[in-house]
């Protein structure tokens, strides 16, 4: 009896205290509730599982590489790469594909799993190479992790794409900026969405499992909290970091793989393009904080389902051209869950949300954001009404909270 | 009955103009201490006016409300007899109120003239900066510090004496008339505390109000008119230089009679644990002069070795350098146990039980992301693995173990680490490192900002090491703290070891004529 009780007073105290997760999960369920019930299609009541599997394969892929982002910024840095790791991950392995089996390639049939095995290995082994490539240029060279990954994000996608290019010129008739993958093995795994969320989850366990209950895991928090205390309790922190950046590029270059199956082609000219600011913001909006030692796995997660059920929430409502607005949704919903999350903590207690000169720009700033964006969606009519209206709203506020400082 | 009520305004007006600073029932909290409890201090205008205290007393905390950093939670603040509430340290400096932090607060790659009208600068035509003008300004400040600085140079480039008649004369040039100095010379050498001294002098001559911060005694009966003392966040009481001794004063600091308590039971020297021979070290890695000559000492098992020594003198790098936090770049040679070692990685020196406290808490010691118990469990994580994973119910007994040891005082071990006391912090990590059964344990300055009862508790907690057989290495900025602990003492002065006395011969005098001529 008395073990009972001790068990349930430790499972609430152990999960009480997770209320972004909470919080999330609720939002989450908001969101699609919303979106069922304001999509004009009802796509979500009339195909409920054609949608969820659309929303669990985007999920996955962004998930994976969300979990590499949020150990590297739980260990204090931060990895700008993704992206253009994805994309270099992609070409690698058709590449491998290419020169083991170009016949096969070129005439789209099976070129066998040994070969696949190997085009696999090779493009995890190219993520453990930039992740080392980092380390040495963070911790030798003494470069901000955000100079360090800066410079790849842009080299790597340039240094696929020559890869790219000069491979096809050797291996095939013509040059091309792209490789078709036609292998029956990827095409399966485009068509079962088992392959991509059983292997996120998996990765999402194993992740969390390190970062909760190993030694390395506590390391990296550890690194990530106070990394000069860190070094002086005697841990290496150049090997911990070195963990930390091959995770994140290992988890990018898993995720190249998957893109690869779902397109059916390698193309390092804008696969995972700018992917890794929503990796960065699922990690974010699920908790991490970005100077480092505080996040969980539980919220990342989290985080990266919520950021691809409010996207598809859009695709929904809005039907045709949503991609447009993909940026704009991921860059609003990161403000919005920071801002909550600290209202929540309490960090904002008494501050003015619109003081001063700067306040006075805000409010037609904040004004434009809103009416154009209606304007560009429902029309200029309704699109002067949002402006207008929020122009009326902002400046009361302004005067209200004017007459409570005073 | 008139002349009587006349009297009685003449009377209170006076008092009013004589007031430069009022504060009264002043309380500031902080998350798990009470910094301040209702403290009244007034300061005559054109006074000197010492505040006293240990560290930790709330001395820096009252001149940080004072000058605007911190608000109070509650209490009123008067100045020039006005009532004022000050929202950052802008208002204070409007009000006439400036303050010279501990850690000066300069821009090194700034010139001096810059330092001094940093946010302030003067303007010329269409707005753009007048570097004239600023150095004029300047010039003319530092003339009336009868500073012998140019206003050109680079800030980092001064010596500390010099870069605190900077900041000086940043505070004059914001007209400021009550003037805050926060511990000024615990940097300074001799002959620079005495210019400053006079300095202090020829401000007070000019009617500036001079709060001046110091647990130094000889400094505060040289300069002050007025002392307030406070101990534990509480005013003791204020008074006039002339009714009060040095002694009297040093007592009601401390309040307890702790220091002439005898916390060191006779000690039963064991055989050498750790012996230096030689110690030199060239690096250069921060701007101040850092190396150390031929650092030679032993220590034996049971005993506590004290290192005395001004800041700068070299006795952190010592201790980093056998710790092996200088990657090893020094030369000489380090025996533990009389086998050679030289550590490349603190780790090394971990596992071969010698172990270090660092000496800034907060920036080298806790982990403010973490629990208590992951605080406390970091170091020995591997005695809690059970089947390659960490076991909570492990960590749990572990540290469990660890806080009943050394009595560290938390609500629960899941609480933020944060949220405890500084000296509970300070024995949690003192408490992580024990877990790792060292042989050796290096204290850098173990007691600054903690109280008073917990330094009395680290003490006695020092001493039942010892008599368990461990060799301790001691360094503090407090010269009784060593006398009292110290088996034996060695003072050191700029990278050199200048003298050794037993724990009999060392006086205070000595170790200060050791610390300081060259």
């Amino acid at each position: 009896m008395r073990s009972w009780y001790l068990f349930l007073r430790n499972a609430v105290q152990r999960w009480l205290p997770l209320h972004n997760e909470w919080s999330l999960l609720v939002a989450i369920i908001a969101a699609l509730a919303f979106t069922a019930i304001v999509d004009t299609n009802h796509t979500y009541f009339f195909q409920p599982l054609d949608s969820l599997r659309d929303i669990a394969r985007n999920s996955a892929m962004l998930g994976m590489f969300s979990l590499g982002a949020a150990v590297v910024i739980i260990s204090g840095g931060i990895d700008l790469s993704s992206g253009s790791m994805i994309a270099l991950s992609g070409t690698v392995c058709s590449v491998t594909m290419l020169a083991l089996a170009p016949t096969e390639m070129m005439a789209f049939q099976p070129v066998g799993w040994e070969i696949v095995l190997i085009a696999i290995l090779a493009s995890l082994f190219t993520g453990f190479f930039v992740g080392t490539l980092h380390t040495w240029l963070i911790t030798v060279v003494h470069l901000p992790p955000f100079v360090a990954t800066l410079a790849t994000l842009v080299g790597l996608r340039s240094f696929a794409r020559a890869l790219c290019e000069s491979s096809t010129s050797v291996l095939t008739p013509t040059k091309s900026a792209v490789i078709n993958v036609a292998d029956p093995l990827f095409k399966s795994v485009r068509d079962n969405v088992w392959f991509s969320v059983g292997t996120f989850l998996v990765l999402a366990c194993i992740t969390w499992l390190i970062l909760t209950r190993t030694v390395l895991g506590r390391h990296l928090k550890a690194l990530g909290g106070n990394e000069q205390a860190a070094r002086l309790a005697g841990i290496h922190t150049d090997n911990v970091k070195w963990f930390a950046y091959c995770f994140g590029a290992m988890t990018a270059a898993l995720a190249g793989l998957f893109y690869v199956a779902n397109e059916s082609v390698a193309a390092p000219v804008n696969q995972g393009r700018g992917h890794e600011l929503n990796a960065i913001a699922a990690a974010v909006v699920g908790g991490c904080s970005l100077s480092g030692g505080v996040g969980t796995i539980p919220g990342t997660v989290l985080g990266a389902f919520f950021l691809r059920v409010v996207i598809d929430a859009v695709s929904k409502i809005i039907k045709t051209g949503a991609d447009v607005y993909e940026g704009l949704i991921v860059g609003g919903v990161v403000v919005l869950a920071v801002t909550f999350a600290q209202g929540m903590s309490g960090k904002q207690d008494g501050r003015r949300i619109l003081p001063g000169m700067l306040g006075l720009c805000t409010i037609p700033v904040l004004a434009l954001i809103s009416g154009s964006l209606a304007a560009m969606t429902t029309g200029l009519g309704s699109g002067l009404a949002v402006c207008f209206t929020a122009i009326v709203a902002l400046i009361s506020l302004r005067i209200y909270e004017n007459r409570s400082c005073n | 009955m008139q002349e009587l009520k006349n009297a009685g305004h003449q009377f209170m007006m006076e008092e009013t103009l004589e007031t430069a600073v009022s504060m009264s029932k002043i309380t500031k909290r902080f998350p798990g201490v009470v910094a301040l409890e209702s403290v009244t201090l007034h300061v005559r205008r054109g006074h000197v006016h010492a505040i006293c205290g240990e560290n930790g007393a709330g001395k820096s905390t009252l001149m940080k409300i004072l000058s605007g950093v911190y608000q109070p939670d509650a209490g009123e603040l008067h100045i020039n007899a006005k009532k004022v509430i000050f929202q950052g340290t802008r208002d204070a400096e409007v009000a006439g109120v400036a303050i010279i932090h501990q850690e000066l607060e300069l821009v090194e790659e700034l010139s001096v003239a810059a330092n001094i009208f940093l946010g302030r600068e003067p303007r010329g035509m269409f707005g753009l900066l007048n570097d004239n003008i600023a150095k004029d300004k300047a010039q003319s400040l530092l003339t009336l510090l009868e500073a012998s600085i140019s206003p050109d140079e680079k800030t980092g480039a001064l010596r500390v004496g010099d870069q605190q008649l900077v900041e000086i004369a940043k505070a004059l040039s914001l007209n400021a008339s009550i003037l805050v100095m926060d511990e000024p010379t615990s940097a300074l050498t001799d002959k620079e505390t005495e210019r400053l001294e006079q300095t202090i002098g020829a401000l007070r001559q000019q009617g500036c109000t001079i709060l001046y911060i110091s647990h130094k005694m000889d400094e505060v009966f040289r300069l002050a008119d007025q002392i307030t003392v406070l101990r534990d966040g509480q005013l003791v009481r204020t008074v006039d230089k002339s009714e009060t001794s040095p002694s009297e004063v040093a007592n009601w600091m401390v309040g307890r009679d702790i220091i002439n308590h005898n916390f060191r039971s006779q000690p039963t020297i064991g055989k050498c644990l750790l012996e230096v021979k030689k110690l030199s070290s060239s690096l250069d890695y921060s701007s101040q002069s850092d190396q150390l000559h031929d650092v030679s000492f032993r220590v034996h098992a049971g005993e506590v070795l004290g290192i005395a020594g001004l800041m700068g003198a070299g006795r952190t790098e010592v201790l980093e350098a056998i710790f092996g936090v200088t990657h090893g770049h020094w030369q000489g040679e380090v025996f533990l146990s009389g086998k050679r070692v030289r550590f490349k990685h603190p780790s090394e020196a971990c596992k071969a039980g010698l172990v270090m406290v660092p000496e800034d808490r907060k920036r080298l010691g806790i982990f403010e992301n973490f629990q208590v118990n992951e605080n406390i469990s970091l170091c020995s994580l591997f005695r809690i693995m059970r089947n390659g994973f960490l076991s909570r119910r492990a960590e749990e007994d572990l540290v469990a173990e660890a806080i009943s040891q050394i009595g560290i005082k938390t609500p629960a071990q899941t609480t933020k680490i944060t949220q405890l006391s500084g000296g509970n912090q300070q024995k949690c990590i003192i408490s992580r490192w024990l877990l790792t059964k060292p042989k050796v344990l290096l204290l850098d300055d173990p007691t600054r900002g903690i109280d008073v009862g917990a330094k009395a508790e680290l003490y006695t907690l020092v001493n039942s090491l010892c008599q368990a057989g461990m060799a301790v290495v001691l360094t503090s900025s407090e010269l009784p703290e060593l006398l009292t602990l110290s088996d034996r003492l060695i003072v050191m002065n700029q990278g050199k070891v200048t003298g050794e006395f037993s724990h009999h011969e060392a006086t205070e005098q000595k170790i200060m004529n050791a610390a300081t001529l060259a």
